[in-house]
């Protein structure tokens, strides 16, 4: 199974840095901005990742092996990891759950496991690290060190505001991967 | 830094009320009595107090009416962080025209770290940036409004019946038509409340604080005996079934620190106003000198007096331990350093047999018997680039190195247990120059201020036996 970047799917009107480290079977919805030294690895399976979402540097969304699986094991099913809509990945931040809904944030230096379900409009918080095996409730707040939950009554907003932005001024600054279809990257102003 | 430096791992003994081991940067040095001062020796002094996150000044007698609390600061519940003000744009009909809708601005409160807003609670947004947020009402204030005031009557009724009783067993020639009002100016003169309360140890009552103002009405006020009831609420049926909502519950402390509503329930916290904080100045109780005192301004974080004992007493620090075994000697090396600009004179003394101060001790030293001389501190020495050599002839095997006003030595530990951390403990005495003495007419030729020598006593963990 070649990992050749022929695999990488950028939809258009995403924004993906050319210096960004995406590997293996990547599909990147529209409206979605990778920042340079953002890395997405599909090892064991492909990532599917949806619209509006906020990858900002050094974050590392990895679908990786099971850690007790060796590579080459035989009856290891590739899963897809898939990535909800308007979901924030802020710097820094280590991603391995399978399946993140929409609305969530990662806060920076925050790690979340593999085996974790984030819901909709869960924040996780700067440092935290969700190792458990369980569903994340819809609009929880994980924050401190000792990682305390709460709920909160409305989820976060979409950072509609940010992604517009940097939409318009990375590209003035960084070169972009091309996309597959319709036109290229966006006009430059 | 705290952790690089390790201060911990050497503290001096002060000899106050209490004998106390603290490190050395904790301390204070009292210039006049010429002895270290800790925390708990010195007398504490509110000076004025300030709120952490607006920094506004306020005089003693404000604070005390809004209750220690900032007027325009909030703490999230949840979390204890300061709450921020947030704006949003809400569509809002226009008064003049109802039809059509415009933006308008909406503030609500936000915490950066939890991410609670006051939405959470039910709290409707306010239109004004700040001053439109009211805490919740206590709904037992009129109550305990009315108890304050009457232990109050009563505080004041029971002193002036002591006076009179003191005064009346002191002079018993003094003439009948001796008035209220010339007690209350007696009292007026007397002590006043900080010298009393100097007197460590001395219990304050606990109506001490309570007293009508002059001249206010003696008028007769009573309350009603609380009642105690038969019928309590009934606990409602699914009490023990129910399942409990986790994120619903508060924590203790998110409780306790809402004492007059204690909610057991997450939606309904209520942000509270910000504690003041206060800055405070430290005396020392024998001399009754100022050993710190800050700047009334609270942006700035300066000294006006500044006596800590880091400035004056020269400090011992470890630098490096080799492994230590049972009963075998090893080395240490500790090092020195002068704090004041003329030269000192060091020397160390085992403690001797039976020192009561050495109780944690769990190894043999054998510190230098000769003098160690230290050079002054010269603040101009980073910038002199062809600084002569100091000329101190050192014996190698006693001092390491030599920098500035710092200088390593070693010292011998044969640890004594065969498990557990290892203790030594040694004296320091050094010579002390009181440039804080009272100007004296000095004769032709004689020095400006004299030496006297201190001693302390220092202990060092060294951590470990090497296994």
């Amino acid at each position: 199974m070649s990992d050749s970047r022929e695999d990488v799917k950028i939809a258009a009107g995403a924004v993906v840095c050319v210096e960004s480290d995406i590997r293996g079977d990547v599909t990147i919805g529209a409206r979605t901005v990778v920042h340079p030294k953002a890395r997405i690895i599909a090892e064991a399976g492909p990532i599917v990742i949806g619209e509006g979402n906020l990858i900002e540097e050094q974050a590392l969304i990895i679908n990786s092996y099971p850690e007790n699986i060796l590579p080459d094991a035989e009856d290891v099913e590739p899963k897809t990891m898939s990535i909800g809509i308007n979901n924030v990945f802020e710097v820094g931040c280590v991603s391995q759950a399978l399946k993140i809904g929409d609305n969530n944030v990662i806060e920076s230096k925050a790690e979340v496991g593999r085996n974790v379900i984030l819901s909709s409009g869960c924040i996780v918080g700067a440092c935290c690290q969700v190792n458990t095996c369980e569903v994340i409730q819809e609009n929880t707040v994980i924050y401190g060190s000792e990682c305390l939950r709460r709920v909160q009554t409305e989820r976060p907003q979409p950072q509609t505001l940010q992604l517009d932005f940097l939409m318009k001024i990375l590209p003035n600054y960084h070169h972009l991967k091309k996309t597959v279809k319709g036109n290229s990257t966006p006009a430059r102003s | 830094m705290a952790t690089l430096l390790q201060p911990e791992k050497v503290l001096y003994l002060v000899r106050g009320e209490k004998k106390i081991r603290v490190p050395l940067s904790q301390l204070y040095f009292c210039r006049y009595c010429s002895e270290l001062r800790s925390l708990e020796c010195v007398s504490h002094e509110v000076d004025s107090h300030f709120c952490p996150s607006c920094l506004e000044n306020m005089p003693s007698a404000e604070a005390k009416l809004k209750k220690n609390r900032c007027a325009n600061c909030f703490d999230c519940p949840c979390c204890m962080h300061t709450l921020s003000t947030r704006a949003t744009n809400i569509p809002a009909p226009l008064p003049d025209d109802p039809t059509k809708t415009t933006m308008k601005k909406a503030y609500y409160l936000a915490c950066g770290f939890c991410r609670w807003t006051s939405r959470d609670v039910g709290m409707a947004d306010k239109s004004v940036a700040s001053g439109g947020w009211q805490e919740p009402e206590n709904p037992h204030t009129q109550r305990i409004n009315k108890l304050i005031e009457y232990y109050q009557q009563l505080a004041q009724r029971e002193k002036l019946e002591r006076d009179r009783k003191k005064l009346a067993r002191r002079r018993p020639f003094m003439p009948q038509a001796f008035s209220q009002h010339t007690i209350h100016v007696v009292e007026k003169y007397g002590l006043g409340t900080r010298l009393q309360r100097q007197r460590s140890g001395a219990p304050i009552s606990a109506l001490y604080g309570l007293s009508l103002k002059e001249g206010e009405d003696q008028k007769e006020i009573t309350i009603e005996s609380a009642q105690a009831l038969d019928e309590v609420e009934p606990l409602p049926e699914d009490y023990y079934t129910r399942p409990v909502n986790l994120p619903e519950v508060t924590t203790l402390r998110q409780r306790l620190l809402q004492p007059d509503f204690q909610p057991a329930g997450a939606s309904q916290l209520h942000p509270r106003h910000k504690h003041l904080l206060m800055k405070r100045s430290l005396r020392c109780r024998k001399c009754e000198h100022n050993l710190s005192k800050p700047e009334f301004n609270p942006t700035s974080i300066k000294f006006k007096i500044q006596l800590v004992a880091v400035s004056y007493i020269p400090e011992v620090r470890i630098m490096s331990i080799p492994n230590l075994r049972h009963l075998k000697e090893s080395q240490v090396l500790l090092t020195l350093t002068n704090p004041v600009e003329n030269i000192t004179h060091v020397s160390l003394y085992t403690c001797e047999e039976g020192d009561p101060d050495d109780i944690n001790s769990t190894a043999k030293v054998l510190v230098p018997s000769k003098e160690l001389v230290l050079a002054g501190k010269d603040a101009a020495a980073e910038y002199d680039e062809l600084a002569e050599p100091q000329g101190f002839q050192d014996d190698p095997d006693v001092v390491a190195f030599r920098k500035s006003n710092k200088i390593g030595f070693f010292i011998k530990v044969i640890p004594q247990r065969e498990e557990g951390d290892v203790t030594v403990a040694f004296k320091l005495r050094h010579d002390f120059r009181n440039l804080a003495a009272p100007i004296r007419p000095t004769e032709e030729g004689e020095a400006t201020s004299e030496a006297i020598w201190l001693t302390h006593h220092v202990e060092l963990s060294l951590g470990p036996l090497a296994t």
